[in-house]
């Protein structure tokens, strides 16, 4: 199905916003992680501006959908949707990464709207499973007996991040619980810290894995918002499974020069910077 | 002696994981936010129940410890109360990272049930056995650390632990363990309970080992040596009032635990003794060595925890009291 026109328009000009404020960021933090937060930018947006059920003047509203970014190697996307959505002041930016800051290297729940402290690879997707499980306890029925849950989770696994074990055995035990309110998106942008993933340890082909420990699975391009939400919509019809989205994504996507570049960790020289603030106009 | 709160003689022999199981029994009743999480471990009466009155609180992750302690941070972050049952060495050693980043970091209220734990899983050998549990966790901020002494009080603490909010961490040796405490002995998370009191020197104890310290106790008073018995059932936050206490009021220090002396309960009061109170400490416990097996009194004897080993540090320790404290 393809979306209207409008609501695309909105998501691509959002997902700039957040790659440009991203930037500003990196620039303030004097490092950052520009190759993640570009790469999972436009489905941040889809979820935080299209998707997701959330309410920025409540961040502990109970019912809210759960966003839980796993690696937080890219977090400055995160905040700027936030920022963007209203959960704090785009001013907390120009402190990040700073002694004292709020918005510290990698996500904090102490954060408003953040959900999961990340930084520690695999873990996220155990948290996020945990998370979905809780919202099925005590809900409602439907007709045919199954419990409606109170909440959605969505959480972003990295494939570099994926050669932790535990991200498997989460993965197993999603399946066991039929947790069918649980959406894995991974970011696979084929690059990891030190060299790409097939380099590194091959984890290809990535889908049919996921596949076989009996998710549904749906692969699209990650940086085409019609393929993002109609992942999300089939994600949220199928039951009885929890739902993996293989997403292919570019590293450092959004400024041509820097994309399939392992910009993995960095700072931005003025040259690098400017051509990222032009390229994102 | 007069001891205090103390069952003379000392009552039935139990489990701890029983008598945790039959307090939870009543705890899962009447608060609906406790959910059971398991890595495949035997569910005990109170996984029972809960799989019978309310499947939806009980979940078995199978042999998957990291996942075991992240999926119930996340329940905990979704609102619910946690507790997860797998053994100790599994929980520690292959989840340390999950327990540190995942529930401490946050203060998420996950509880986190630690069973089998120690150097006193006799059968199992050295691949079982953690000497590191106290050492390790006691260092993660936020993190409470329990270690209760006979099935009465792991039934305080189970209690108490579920209406405590932030993570902790229980200690539940595997063996029998004879009923020390009266019912209504007065239990706190934090504060050490004074079985006996004397002047010549204390001992501090944990877990199963208080059983042993109480005999070496009854032994040294048989001989004349009035010593105070400090059940350190807390080992994070430590009660240092009452170490400092036992350090000036009788000068000398034994301290007693199935767990490593490097960083353990013994690392513990000996921090504590050197910054408020210089006395001299003695450490009953595990001295740098793996496990092996045999039965709990083969180890006792072969890893030196008996109590003849607590009652000749005592006798030690005494000695090394400086001349002003030893002629008091």
């Amino acid at each position: 199905m393809a979306y209207d026109e409008k609501v695309i328009k909105k998501l691509e000009e959002k997902a700039k916003i957040l790659r440009r404020d991203a930037v500003e960021m990196i620039r303030a933090g004097e490092s950052g992680w520009m190759g993640g937060s570009f790469s999972q930018a436009d489905i941040i947006a889809a979820l935080m501006f299209c998707y997701m059920k959330h309410d920025p003047r409540n961040p502990q509203w109970e019912e809210r959908d759960r966003l839980i970014v796993s690696k937080a190697h890219c977090c400055e996307t995160v905040y700027a949707a936030l920022g963007e959505a209203g959960y704090f002041s785009k001013k907390e930016y120009q402190s990040y990464g700073k002694f004292g800051a709020t918005l510290q290297a990698h996500t904090e729940r102490k954060v408003p709207g953040i959900e999961y402290s990340g930084g520690s690879l695999g873990e996220g997707l155990s948290f996020a499973l945990g998370e979905a499980l809780a919202a099925r306890i005590d809900a409602s029925e439907d007709a045919s007996g199954r419990p409606v849950p109170r909440f959605r989770v969505f959480c972003i696994v990295g494939d570099g991040e994926s050669n932790e074990g535990q991200v498997w055995e989460a993965v197993m035990a999603a399946t066991h619980y039929k947790a069918d309110n649980l959406v894995a998106i991974v970011d696979h942008n084929k690059f990891q810290s030190s060299g790409t993933v097939e380099e590194r340890i091959n984890m290809m082909p990535m889908a049919e894995k996921w596949q076989a420990f009996g998710w549904d699975t749906t692969e699209i391009d990650g940086h085409d918002f019609n393929e993002i939400l109609n992942a999300l919509e089939k994600a949220d019809k199928v039951k009885g499974k929890p739902h993996a989205i293989i997403a292919h994504t570019i590293k450092c996507k959004g400024v041509p020069s820097f994309e399939h570049k392992n910009l993995h960790f960095c700072k931005l020289s003025d040259e690098m910077y400017a051509e990222a603030i032009e390229a994102l106009k | 002696m007069k001891r205090n709160y103390v069952m003379e003689p000392l009552g039935e022999m139990k489990a701890m994981y029983q008598a945790y199981n039959e307090e939870m029994v009543e705890l899962v009743k009447k608060n609906g936010n406790i959910v059971l999480l398991y890595g495949d471990f035997p569910r005990g009466a109170a996984g029972e129940l809960v799989q019978k009155e309310y499947p939806d609180r009980i979940y078995d992750v199978g042999i998957a410890e990291a996942n075991l302690i992240t999926t119930a941070a996340g329940m905990a972050g979704a609102g619910k109360i946690p507790f997860t049952h797998c053994h100790s060495i599994f929980a520690v050693g292959r989840a340390y990272n999950q327990i540190r980043q995942n529930a401490a970091f946050d203060k998420l209220n996950v509880k986190i049930v630690l069973c089998n734990s120690g150097m006193l899983w006799a059968f199992m050998g050295g691949s079982h056995q953690i000497i590191e549990e106290i050492t390790a966790l006691r260092v993660i901020p936020n993190l409470v650390l329990v270690s209760p002494a006979d099935p009465v009080e792991t039934k305080k603490v189970t209690k108490a632990v579920a209406e405590y909010f932030g993570p902790v961490a229980i200690r539940l040796a595997n063996p029998p363990v004879p009923t020390i405490y009266k019912e209504e002995y007065p239990f706190e998370l934090g504060k050490a309970v004074t079985l006996m009191d004397g002047e010549d020197a204390t001992i501090i104890a944990t877990g199963i080992m208080l059983a042993d310290a109480l005999a070496a106790a009854d032994m040294l008073a048989k001989e004349g040596i009035k010593v105070r018995l400090l059940d350190m059932h807390t080992i994070k936050p430590l009660d240092e009032a009452s170490i400092i206490n036992a350090a000036r009021e009788t000068g000398a220090i034994v301290t007693v635990e199935d767990s490593s002396i490097i960083g353990g309960l013994g690392g513990a009061v000996a921090e504590v003794v050197v910054e408020n109170c210089s006395v001299p400490v003695k450490r009953v416990g595990i001295k740098d060595r793996f496990g092996q097996s045999g039965t709990v009194a083969e180890l006792k004897v072969a890893y030196e925890l008996t109590a003849n080993d607590i009652a000749k540090a005592v006798k030690e320790v005494i000695k090394k009291k400086p001349p002003v404290l030893a002629s008091q």
